[in-house]
């Protein structure tokens, strides 16, 4: 179980200070898929960035904590100290750019046993890993070949695979199929959802696609100018949306057949300048694990 | 086979390089309005006091000819100096140390010239992309600007006066090492390899100074883009350690151009060859061929300038073969 405990972080951008993350309190529970949409802007990435522990310069936690709830590969429980030390061990991460993620110039088995891992017997990790992206629907060969020689989707796959090897407790997964097409990306989705639930472990999907949403996760965080909006149950949230915001995301999913969706989304698409709400930090609880923001939604 | 049939046409294609660059070095002098049997008819001529008489220029003329290759119209001459130069390798004697065959000049000059432009280059290449790796990874420490610093510092300065400047501080104010440096001649022997070294040592210090500074430039811009990089992006967040992200993913992706302006410098080598050479008295083919401009010793320039187009087209040979190798992602077809 994953805590944010009031997490503020900011960029110190000169002598200024944006805050991209402003007062998140959340539980994230084990074996759980959790989507997190909003715009671009609301503090997904930064968040990401920040439960993942990849904290840099010019970024920093300037409020609050972050409670993992995991423990390490050596026992000691994860903290916001020793995060980085887990990485591709228990906490992995799956990025946005699959097509240039992998470095071009080296097979992509020597990827696989780069960085410490779990494991420093490399030979074992090779022979394991072969072994392991079989599984994942890609052949043995893959492993031995130069990212170039594989299809994008097999890319994304092989991301997934060194994603998942390890069995890690938790997964980050920033827009994992953005560079996709359609079909690649449900097929990469439905891998990545299986794979959660032999592992049991708990996913963060970030993605702009609320189709996806719909689809893979079990829980739904709106995000909204560095506030949570919204956080519930997928089915909740879909069904009984609560903020106009999520009502908008919700709405601007196409459905076949409706027409009138055209204006709906004509009118959203100029809308983002006009729209403005004025979201509050603390969440109230309308449904039994659907939180929703105080806010005033005001178009003007 | 995909691979044979690119060699055999890479190779073709150089052996048409040097066809087109050994034609346009016949062509060139022949389209001056100077015709060398005569100017120097004309400077015997005026030595003998006008003396000799018309059947003795003429018997010398048709000697000359031969000996310069002069004989018979423009396609002719073309001929015997094409099967002279590819197949003889025989650019016919120096005017100005006649009879000593160009080809002997050549020959023993080169080894000077090689042993120091290729030691130095590929010292300055070594070294510059070594600080100029290590300043673009780091690029956001203050103590890599202080690496950069060194590249931006030497870049600029003209090699004729950092030579100069080295000469005087290290030869002259401190005298550490010869002023005019002594070369042995005849056998090599183990002494003379160590003499050779510690003579040839001030002309290396300066022409690695003078490379090295672009090439800590050139791979500091490069390195700092490549660490931006999503595949180092990623490589970090796997918990990838600093100097695999340096070794493995930026250098090896920084490299590529960096092999490219590698092998062309190496085949500019006699280009550096010349300054380098005159302002150290050292004896190599720069050497040779400033004495041969200045005393018009077309034979002995010709050599030197064949021997250039020679360096740089299989320069360029070189980077094309062994190109895939480094990369790939680039494949002969």
């Amino acid at each position: 179980m994953i805590r944010l405990n009031d997490l503020k972080i900011s960029y110190r951008i000169g002598s200024r200070t944006i805050d991209a993350v402003d007062g998140v309190t959340l539980t994230i529970p084990d074996n759980c898929v959790v989507g997190i949409a909003g715009e671009s802007g609301s503090g997904k990435s930064t968040l990401m960035k920040a439960i993942y522990g990849d904290i840099q310069s010019p970024m920093y936690i300037s409020r609050g904590s972050i409670d993992y709830g995991l423990k390490g590969v050596d026992g000691k429980p994860v903290t916001a100290g020793n995060v980085r030390k887990e990485w591709f061990k228990s906490i992995s991460y799956v990025p946005q750019s699959s097509m240039n993620s992998l470095n071009p110039v080296i097979k992509i088995r020597e990827q696989f046993i780069d960085f410490p891992g779990t494991d420093s017997n490399k030979k074992r990790v090779l022979e394991k890993a072969r072994a392991y992206i079989g599984k994942l629907g890609l052949p043995p060969e893959a492993m031995d070949s130069y990212p170039h020689q594989l299809s994008g989707g097999m890319r994304q796959r092989m991301m997934i695979a060194l994603a998942t090897f390890f069995q890690p407790e938790l997964i980050i997964a920033d827009e994992p199929t953005t560079a996709l097409d359609v079909v690649v990306q449900k097929d990469i989705l439905m891998l990545l959802m299986e794979l959660q639930e032999e592992m049991g472990n708990t996913i963060l999907v970030v993605s702009h696609d609320m189709g996806v949403h719909y689809q893979v996760t079990h829980k739904m965080l709106i995000m909204y100018a560095g506030r949570v909006v919204e956080y519930g149950d997928t089915d909740s949230v879909f069904a009984d949306p609560q903020h106009p915001y999520t009502r908008m995301l919700i709405d601007s999913l196409p459905t076949i057949g409706d027409d009138s969706m055209r204006g709906v989304l004509a009118s959203q698409a100029g809308a983002s300048g006009d729209r403005a709400y004025r979201v509050e930090p603390n969440l109230i609880e309308v449904k039994p694990g659907h939180f929703v923001a105080q806010s005033e939604g005001a178009s003007v | 086979m995909g691979v044979i049939a690119f060699v055999a046409k890479r190779f073709g294609l150089y052996l048409a390089v040097l066809f087109i660059g050994l034609t346009i070095t016949f062509m060139l002098p022949r389209l001056m309005p100077i015709n060398p049997v005569d100017g120097y008819i004309g400077q015997i001529q005026s030595r003998a006091n006008g003396t000799l008489t018309p059947e003795a220029i003429e018997e010398m003329r048709a000697n000359l000819e031969v000996l310069y290759g002069l004989k018979g119209d423009i396609f002719t001459q073309y001929l015997s100096y094409l099967k002279r130069v590819v197949i003889d390798f025989d650019f016919g004697p120096s005017f100005t140390y006649y009879p000593a065959e160009v080809s002997t000049m050549i020959t023993t000059a080169l080894p000077w010239t090689l042993g120091l432009l290729l030691t130095a280059t590929i010292i300055a290449w070594l070294l510059g992309n070594m600080v100029g790796l290590v300043a673009g990874y780091f690029h956001k420490k203050r103590a890599a600007s202080i690496l950069e610093f060194v590249g931006i510092l030497l870049y600029p300065i003209p090699y004729y006066i950092m030579a100069v400047t080295v000469l005087l501080l290290l030869a002259y104010i401190f005298p550490i090492f010869p002023l005019s440096p002594t070369f042995p001649v005849g056998e090599i022997t183990w002494p003379k390899v160590g003499m050779i070294i510690y003579n040839s040592l001030l002309p290396a210090i300066t022409l690695v100074l003078a490379g090295f500074g672009w090439n800590i430039l050139s791979m500091k811009a490069l390195a700092v883009a490549t660490t931006e990089e999503p595949y180092v992006v990623y490589a970090r967040l796997k918990g990838a350690s600093n100097w695999t992200r340096m070794t493995r993913y930026v250098f090896r992706n920084a490299l590529l151009p960096q092999v490219t302006a590698l092998a062309l410098s190496l085949g500019m080598i006699f280009n550096g060859a010349l300054l380098t050479e005159i302002i150290f008295s050292y004896p190599g083919i720069g050497l040779i061929m400033r004495t041969a401009a200045t005393g018009g010793d077309y034979n002995v320039l010709y050599g030197a300038i064949t021997l250039s187009i020679l360096a740089v087209a299989t320069a360029g040979l070189v980077i094309d073969l062994i190109y895939p190798l480094l990369d790939p992602r680039i494949r002969h077809k």
